[in-house]
């Protein structure tokens, strides 16, 4: 069935099943009990959807092990670039006056300190001369640049006022369902 | 007591300048280039293609780049050199300006440039950059992140067009006036262009490879026919074109039982396409090691689809390349600076460059 198809049929559908629901509901239950009930539907409705999302990132933050300054950091997994961490930034953080690219690699990195695997974005931080220091190569599951989504041999700089490349930083997205 | 030095000194002092007048004074020249030969190859730095002759070692001249030059494409016939070059007014940020430059061989100097999208990748890639097999189309590779090419005709300098290409990247020129591009669907893409230079057909192969089990790498090479792939796990494919069709072999393996031993570096094979020879940077190594710098070159016969020698390195390489002359040489960059000419048919040592320069990759004309 074509796209245009599945709309008005769906919407047909959802307007005969609706109109057979509220008759069904207005005979059983009192008005005021019905906009109570559903208030709660509402608000459970709009929680449902961000529930799979707001878990990854309400998960507490991951137990730290290890020195951000080196390419061994357990984050730094698929990491291919500099540290920001070496140059004025930290493992989270753009030094100062560069710009965080939105669009990033992402990797799959597990934490030795609490045995889980987390999804790692790896977001360069852009606009000035690049910090030659503490660069690393690491290419845990690390696909070519024709997959590009992990991909970490790609100058990342994107959406940035400047696309040049300053250094890397590794940031938790939550943890991994599963490592391939 | 100190009389007589002073003396004597100023004795000398006077002397000099009668000296110096009697040698003629010399003025600064400055040398063209020769005309290049097979063996002659380019050392592409981050902002630089150092040109070195092979036979002799000696280098020829310097290109200028931009630091997001991914590589050199040349054409011997018209005696050029196309540069895909990106510069921002202040340095590192303010306006930015992407051009295709166009060198000339004698002076190594621009004689014309061609404004493109700002969007090339940007990475010191060889295949991110491509000229049509007629040598009229310079083709280069964008991302932002959207994947696709830019068409420039550098016959009559101008920008032609770009032409998307979203899942997939590098550019392997095939016939004259089509290319491959490798998809991470695990298949190969054919984008033929007409005589003006713009996209007339796109076909899809079939799918040779799982990208997430083992993903051919992002650095093909030409062959007499068509291009050599290689899989991070070791396996070999000829791929070709045979008119609109995409055609990929059997895969073969190159590990043949060393099964620790993986293929890897950064620009780390290269193929002798008149012979069918093939280098391989190869390391010890598991799984996602594949941008480790080689210890050893195996030597393969691409066409009996075996290997033929294996070659010890002093140093580890991350790069090499192979020159297409009747007497190749093979160029190895290693990764204490040292930058070696071997006789790539009896695999010895000719020299080692004294003092080669910064390195990156190595490329031919």
């Amino acid at each position: 069935m074509s796209r245009p198809q599945v709309i008005p049929n769906g919407y047909y559908w959802l307007d005969q099943t609706a109109r057979a629901s509220f008759r069904l509901l207005a005979r059983r239950i009192s008005r005021r009990s019905f906009l109570g009930r559903l208030g709660a539907m509402l608000v459970g409705a709009a929680a449902l959807p961000l529930l799979p999302v707001a878990r990854a990132f309400a998960q507490e933050t991951p137990t730290e092990v290890g020195d951000s300054k080196t390419c061994e950091y357990w984050r730094y997994c698929a990491l291919g670039g500099t540290l920001c961490a070496c140059c004025g930034g930290t493992h989270k953080t753009c030094p100062p006056g560069a710009e965080a690219s939105p669009i990033t690699w992402v990797g799959t990195c597990r934490n030795g300190a609490d045995e889980r695997d987390y999804l790692i974005s790896y977001n360069d931080c852009c606009g000035k001369a690049v910090c030659a220091r503490c660069g690393c190569n690491r290419t845990e599951r690390d696909k070519p640049v024709y997959f590009p989504s992990n991909s970490n041999n790609v100058l990342w700089c994107f959406g940035t006022e400047a696309r040049t490349y300053h250094c890397t930083v590794a940031v938790v997205l939550g943890e991994a369902p599963e490592a391939n | 007591m100190m009389r007589a030095p002073i003396l004597t000194a100023l004795f000398l002092s006077l002397l000099v300048p009668t000296a110096q007048a009697q040698i003629p004074a010399e003025t600064v020249g400055s040398e063209t280039m020769a005309p290049p030969a097979d063996n002659w190859f380019i050392s592409k730095s981050s902002t630089a293609g150092y040109i070195y002759d092979a036979e002799t070692g000696e280098m020829q001249g310097l290109l200028s780049l931009s630091n997001r030059t991914a590589a050199v494409e040349v054409s011997r016939e018209r005696g050029e050199f196309y540069a895909a070059e990106g510069y921002y007014s202040r340095g590192v940020h303010g306006e930015r300006s992407d051009i295709v430059a166009v060198y000339d061989f004698e002076n190594l100097s621009p004689i014309a440039e061609i404004e493109i999208p700002q969007k090339i990748e940007g990475q010191p890639l060889r295949r991110h950059a491509g000229l049509t097999g007629n040598g009229r189309y310079f083709l280069v590779f964008n991302m932002t992140p959207a994947q696709s090419v830019t068409v420039v005709d550098v016959e009559n300098r101008t920008f032609v067009g770009e032409v998307s290409t979203p899942g997939c990247a590098v550019i392997m020129p095939v016939d004259d006036l089509a290319f491959m591009t490798i998809c991470g669907d695990g298949m190969l893409q054919l984008i033929q262009l007409g005589e003006d230079g713009r996209e007339t057909s796109r076909v899809r192969g079939d799918r040779f490879f799982d990208v997430q089990i083992d993903p051919v790498f992002d650095r093909p090479e030409p062959t007499a026919g068509g291009w050599w792939l290689v899989s991070y796990e070791g396996k070999a494919f000829d791929v070709s074109v045979d008119g609109t069709d995409i055609v990929v072999s059997e895969a073969w393996d190159l590990l043949a039982g060393d099964d620790q031993w993986r293929p890897g570096g950064r620009q780390f094979y290269g193929v002798h396409a008149p012979s069918g020879y093939a280098y391989v940077l190869m390391h010890q190594g598991g799984e996602y090691t594949h941008y480790q710098p080689g210890t050893e070159i195996w030597v393969y016969d691409i066409n009996a689809q075996r290997r033929v020698e294996r070659i010890e390195l002093a140093a580890p390489a991350s790069s090499l390349f192979v020159t297409q002359s009747d007497e190749p040489k093979l160029i190895v960059p290693d990764q204490e600076g040292g930058l070696h000419v071997y006789d790539a048919v009896k695999l010895t040592v000719d020299r080692t460059i004294d003092n080669p320069g910064p390195l990156g990759f190595i490329q031919g004309f």
